[in-house]
């Protein structure tokens, strides 16, 4: 009787099994709807979230974010480890690793790659790897990352776009005289590590990839990946459009979905919509210097401050701008970034204490200020009018200034803004990238508010090299403890990344650093 | 003989007009709060990058420097290269301004072929039904804005009724006609209503002329009538007016391409703006200059033999 039992189990579970695997189908062509089209790709010298989000599908790196984007995994290398004093990273390359046109993926082309990458002035991400002193090879497989000094973040910014690998022959028999000039054609063409290669691009209209013959990665069926054998990105940069060609069956799957729209694409038949985790957090900036413009600056005072949070309803602007789909803030990173620490929300709203904290500051009848809104963001304008109103019964006045982007850039960049709204979504598997940026005041002055914390400055730099997680942790959590409750930012809340997919669409995957994975994508027929 | 050196006049007067945009339009964008490389890099920029940056560019030279050597290049017909997406500004313009031409093309002939016939009715049946009929139509046509009958008709004809492709652009040239209608039509249908309007009053003004009046006498077809005199004169101002408006559709394809994601001029004019990208915004301001003043010679001279009289 037991091994009857026995055998009818494994028979349900083999059955199983096979119509999992007959489920999955390989082939077939993705068409996905992007908002923005991509404007530069190669990995070291683009700037925009439109390239940096897809590269990863066009260059592998050697080691690759895990789902969650809190941790690594191996990628083109197979193993890695840290020297014992920290200061070099050893890594060794997967068998039989080939680019794009067939060609070896050796330790030279992957030493080549990063040493373009950290080149100083090439590009703008170089900073996430300037702990890179040399790269040198040793046989057809090994590569030793030497660094300048032990940095704990040098793994997972071996995930990261920028340190994608690149062939150094094919690069370098690009035409152009100079090395911008050869990116540029270059990356018209691109030979990949990828799992997909670029078949052709309609600038403003349409980017095709095709699937790498040569990837490594295998799928479930223990074939190669990617199952798919193509993705089309189509650009429709209205929100409405994009979703109309979504429910009309034109697009498998289409990004940025606008939150507003969340609730009736989940209920429709055809579609998935998904609203994966991200690390995006929204907020606001506060200028602190004493005096902007000439004129004395309230914001300089910490308890205004603290009394312009408090007096914000978080509930009912997640309520208003994102119809529920947002959570409150915990710290001023999102909590899928490592060493996030915090479980309650930051400020609960209480108008007494509010009230309390601007008599205690002496300005118990409010003053006069302004915001800068991003011309025709609904959003921004949702959050603005929202806090108008809330900070009107402290008594402040707020006006709404609605600029255009690189007018609010060089406000913010000049320092003369009083205040901003302002997005943040991590790069990289790791709190120092968005710590430099809000904390340090050495990067950017603290997003140029002028706020500056000589403690906070001196926790960033010695875990910028602190390789004990423990103590690492410790000095994060003191930075989060300082910056959240002195400095010069408004949280509002967290958002996932809405994408809203085809049924027939299985496998996609935006991790919440933004790439968007293929790899595992696939479709039924 | 001077239609030919009225020709010749107008096409003279361009070159200064040309002129005064280039400056212009070099100055203009440069007043713009911002720069590219601000633009580019966004919030993320670091003093040092930003620096780098427009020194690559040569936009921290003393801006009559960069205007010579702008004009310099433009002169030799250079216009430049994109400084977001890295490709030279003619092809991109080569690219992108034949689709918004075709589609301002399509939707004037689709405004005119709408609005002659029914501003003739209109005006024949004056004040009768069929004329409010037609005047209430296009009014609610000129009143809705651009992007809203855009999403309308796609909701309609391409979601719902799948007649027409949601949004996009074709590869072949039937496939790029299938495509452009719904947004030509979105274009035409202000378009259109401004023209029938005018050509409305036009005839009316014109059927009561003496002309006419003795033409009737002189017992004349009436075809020969509505077409010799009532229609080739009502033109006049309906030709002017045509040559105005195509300014303003231009304009309206900025927002009809977005809404159809149709890849134009006009989308590469916004994207740009907004992101600073000085020659593509130069290059793309000359060409539109250039093919409007084209437009208004057109116009001047179906002006000029509509009613000889202006050429001289």
């Amino acid at each position: 009787m037991k091994n009857l039992i026995t055998a009818a189990l494994a028979a349900t579970l083999l059955l199983g099994t096979s119509l999992s695997a007959s489920a999955l189908e390989r082939g077939g062509t993705l068409t996905y709807g992007r908002y923005a089209d991509s404007l530069f790709l190669d990995p070291v010298l683009n700037d925009a979230n439109v390239d940096i989000w897809i590269l990863s599908n066009l260059y592998d790196t050697l080691l690759l974010p895990t789902d969650d984007g809190k941790g690594v995994q191996p990628g083109l290398a197979s193993e890695y480890k840290m020297s014992a004093d920290n200061t070099s990273v050893i890594l060794t390359l997967r068998d039989g690793i080939k680019f794009s046109d067939g060609s070896p993926i050796t330790p030279a082309d992957v030493a080549w790659s990063l040493k373009r990458a950290s080149k100083k002035d090439n590009g703008i991400w170089g900073f996430m790897i300037e702990s890179i002193d040399d790269v040198t090879t040793e046989g057809d497989k090994t590569v030793t990352i030497k660094l300048k000094h032990p940095d704990p973040a040098i793994l997972a910014a071996l995930t990261v776009f920028n340190t994608g690998i690149m062939p150094q022959k094919a690069f370098e028999a690009s035409a152009g005289a100079t090395e911008a000039e050869k990116a540029k054609s270059f990356g018209e063409h691109p030979v990949g590590s990828g799992a997909f290669v670029l078949k052709s691009w309609d600038r403003g209209s349409s980017l095709k990839l095709v699937r790498n013959e040569y990837y490594w990665g295998k799928g479930e069926d223990g074939k190669a990946l990617p199952y798919l054998d193509g993705i089309d990105f189509e650009l429709i940069p209205d929100d409405a459009t994009r979703i109309l060609k979504l429910n009309s069956g034109e697009l498998d799957g289409a990004e940025l979905i606008p939150y507003s729209r969340v609730a009736e694409l989940k209920s429709a038949a055809n579609l998935d919509m998904q609203l994966f985790p991200s690390t995006r957090v929204q907020y606001l900036t506060m200028n602190v210097r004493p005096q902007v413009g000439g004129k004395d600056n309230p914001l300089a005072n910490p308890k205004v401050r603290q009394a312009m949070n408090y007096a914000i309803n978080k509930p009912a602007i997640i309520q208003i701008v994102t119809h529920g789909v947002g959570t409150q803030q915990t710290s001023y990173m999102s909590t899928a970034t490592p060493l996030h620490t915090g479980d309650k929300p930051l400020y609960p709203y209480d108008i007494a204490k509010a009230k309390a904290l601007m008599k205690e500051a002496g300005f118990e009848k409010g003053f006069s200020t302004s915001i800068l809104v991003l011309a025709g963001n609904q959003d921004q304008i949702g959050i603005s009018t929202a806090v108008q109103q809330m900070w009107s019964q402290l008594g402040i006045k707020l006006d709404l200034q609605q600029v255009d982007n690189p007018t609010l850039t060089k406000q913010y960049r000049d320092g003369t803004f009083l205040m901003r709204n302002a997005a943040w979504t991590d790069d990289i598997a790791d709190p120092s990238e968005i710590t430099s940026y809000f904390v340090n005041s050495k990067t950017i002055e603290a997003l140029h508010s002028g706020w500056k914390s000589e403690e906070a400055d001196a926790l960033f730099e010695a875990s910028q090299k602190e390789m004990d997680p423990k103590k690492r942790a410790e000095q994060y959590a003191k930075m989060q403890e300082i910056y959240n409750s002195t400095g010069p930012t408004v949280p509002l809340f967290e958002t996932p990344y809405p994408v809203a997919l085809n049924k027939r669409v299985h496998g996609f995957l935006q991790i919440p650093l933004g790439n968007n994975i293929f790899a595992k994508t696939w479709k039924d027929k | 003989m001077p239609l030919f050196s009225f020709v010749i006049r107008r096409l003279l007067q361009m070159i200064p007009t040309v002129i005064f945009i280039l400056v212009v339009t070099f100055v203009l964008v440069r007043m713009l709060p911002g720069d590219p490389a601000s633009a580019m890099l966004g919030d993320r920029a670091r003093d040092a990058d930003v620096n780098r940056i427009n020194h690559e560019l040569g936009l921290d030279q003393p801006l009559i420097v960069q205007f010579f050597y702008f004009a310099e290049r433009v002169v030799t017909g250079d216009l430049g290269n994109s400084i977001g997406l890295k490709v030279s500004v003619a092809s991109l313009i080569a690219d992108r301004l034949p689709v918004t031409l075709m589609l301002t093309v399509m939707s004037a002939v689709i405004a005119l072929v709408l609005s002659v016939p029914l501003a003739f009715v209109a005006a024949m049946k004056r004040e009768k039904l069929a004329d409010s009929v037609i005047r209430g139509t296009f009014q609610v046509g000129l009143s809705m804005p651009v992007f809203y009958v855009g999403i309308i008709l796609l909701t309609v004809f391409a979601a719902q009724w799948k007649l027409f492709p949601v949004g996009g652009y074709g590869t072949t040239l039937p496939d790029k006609l299938y495509h452009l209608f719904l947004p030509a039509l979105t274009l035409a249908l202000s378009f259109a209503a401004v023209l029938m309007r005018n050509l409305r009053a036009s005839i009316i003004n014109v059927m009561n002329a003496e002309y006419v009046d003795f033409a009737i006498a002189k017992g004349l077809r009436s075809r020969v009538i509505m077409i010799k005199h009532i229609l080739r004169n009502a033109l006049i101002s309906t030709v002017t007016l045509f040559g105005l408006q195509i300014g303003t559709l231009f304009g309206g394809a900025v927002i009809t391409e977005t809404v159809f994601a149709v890849p134009g001029a006009g989308r590469l004019l916004i994207d740009s703006i907004y992101g600073r990208d000085y020659p593509v915004l130069q290059g793309l301001t000359i060409s539109l200059a250039v093919l409007v003043s084209l437009t208004f010679l057109v116009t001047d001279i179906l002006q000029a033999w509509l009613d000889p009289r202006i050429a001289r």
